[in-house]
């Protein structure tokens, strides 16, 4: 039987965070991918901010830069836009348009260069305790394999199945999970093609379109809905979206991605006897927006740190593990909790109520405006928003 | 492409069609964990389905049905 340390359960972008951290903190660590390919198919907007990434200690890399993104243009249903670039607000989520395939890539590559061991094609079966960790079944190539961990991180993504072998309950109730498809396409033809758009309203049902370029006429073009809000398939309300959308009229798809997004924030546990749980697993995601790249990293880094931490101190019991569930909620819990009411109040706007708060914004100069100017406006128009955001800003 | 799916017990016969993506959003919903997807193939747990449908209800581009 192989063991290790620190076994961590998926090669994304968080999976590969917490197996780096791990490894740089002195950890024997092994990461396996039940895929062939680390980083494909992609299931993401492939969206980060800036920021983020600085605040993860990753230098932006050109192999895996396709965009940089100078705005946002917010979409209603009848059409009306509220453009919102650089010059005119300083936007937090100002950022690049990844290339995922080769993002994840290279993420694993650090994860592997800090001293991880890899394998691919390798899918985590389950498990069961130890007095001092778990003996995990594993299969590769039609082979069953052991191995033992003394810590496991689960990043799984949106599935969530291993923490929920070891009673963690962190699986997403299908109002919180949006139903997300997306076609890669080109001749794209963009108003402004730095900027990414946003089309809310019924085009979505509870969730929202959006058009992420990667190119001067390539672009993400997607949607993610709430099966809770609608009888069709997320790729039924996308191809109505890419046949009535102007910019897509004419555009044609060369890649068509799908899959889940758990948007109902992180649970309170995420850590139990020798288990933390990090990424899409863990519902690290800002609910109004479904990224999760960043935060997802940034609980894998946290995750890691500790799990380096915790074998050091020949404890990970679950008081241990604690600390990167606290540091959690400290970092991103607040945020994915602050958007969690914002994506809320937006979920119970009428595409006409959309409209007229678009048309009340079209013409605002937002580096004039401050946040509370800006919310006593929306007030105005839509007298919820006080109910529902009042206290958030 | 290979399609594993245990018959026997609880629930209703399904279906997983042929465009099936591999995605998993159905086993991030099923409450019982009863799903593995994995690369080219799903295996599901037939015997504890409580037949809930949220698995298909869920799926992004129809792929799960109920057998006719």
């Amino acid at each position: 039987m192989i063991k290790t340390d620190v076994l961590v359960i998926g090669a994304g972008p968080a999976g590969s965070t917490a197996a780096k951290h791990a490894a740089l903190g002195g950890a024997d660590v092994i990461l396996v991918d039940k895929k062939s390919e680390i980083g494909a198919p992609k299931r993401c907007a492939e969206g980060v901010s800036m920021g983020g990434l600085e605040s993860l200690g990753i230098k932006p890399n050109p192999q895996w830069i396709t965009r940089k993104i100078e705005g946002v243009r917010l979409v209603s249903p009848n059409g009306t836009s509220v453009w919102l670039t650089s010059d005119t607000v300083e936007l937090p989520e100002a950022g690049y348009i990844l290339e995922r395939k080769v993002f994840d890539k290279h993420m694993a590559m650090d994860a592997a260069r800090a001293g991880s061991r890899i394998m691919i094609k390798t899918l985590a079966r389950s498990l069961q305790q130890e007095d001092d960790g778990y003996i995990v079944n594993l299969e590769t190539m039609g082979e069953e394999f052991q191995i033992k961990a003394n810590i496991i991180i689960a990043a799984d993504g949106p599935e969530s199945r291993v923490a929920r072998w070891t009673g963690l309950n962190t699986a997403t109730k299908p109002k919180d999970m949006e139903s997300a498809a997306q076609f890669e396409m080109v001749g794209v033809e963009m108003e402004d093609n730095h900027c990414i758009e946003f089309y809310f309203g019924s085009v979505a049902p509870g969730g929202y379109a959006w058009i992420f370029p990667k190119g001067d006429d390539i672009a993400n073009v997607g949607l993610g809905v709430l099966s809770t809000k609608t009888s069709k398939s997320a790729y039924e309300h996308l191809l109505e979206f890419v046949e009535d959308c102007p910019a897509t009229k004419n555009a044609q798809p060369v890649e068509l991605n799908i899959g889940g997004d758990p948007v109902g924030g992180m649970p309170k546990k995420l850590v139990t006897d020798g288990l933390m749980v990090v990424g899409d697993a863990a519902g690290q995601v800002n609910p109004l927006t479904g990224g999760g790249i960043i935060s997802g990293m940034t609980g894998g880094m946290l995750a890691g740190k500790v799990a380096a931490k915790a074998i050091e101190d020949d404890d990970t019991s679950k008081e241990r593990l604690r600390e990167y569930e606290k540091l959690c909620h400290e970092s991103i819990g607040k945020e994915i909790s602050k958007y969690l009411k914002v994506k809320d109040y937006m979920l119970s706007l009428s595409d006409e109520e959309l409209d007229s708060i678009a048309e009340a914004f079209k013409d605002v100069e937002f580096e004039k405006i401050s946040t509370t100017e800006l919310v006593k406006k929306l007030v105005k128009v839509s007298p919820r928003a006080l109910l529902k955001l009042g206290k958030l800003f | 492409m290979i399609l594993k799916i245990d018959l026997r017990g609880g629930c209703e016969e399904m279906k997983v069609n042929d465009w099936c993506m591999y995605c998993g959003e159905c086993a991030g919903v099923c409450p019982r964990n009863l799903i593995e997807v994995k690369e080219t193939s799903i295996i599901f747990s037939k015997e504890e389905c409580k037949d809930c449908r949220l698995c298909m209800q869920v799926c992004p581009i129809g792929a799960l049905e109920p057998e006719e």
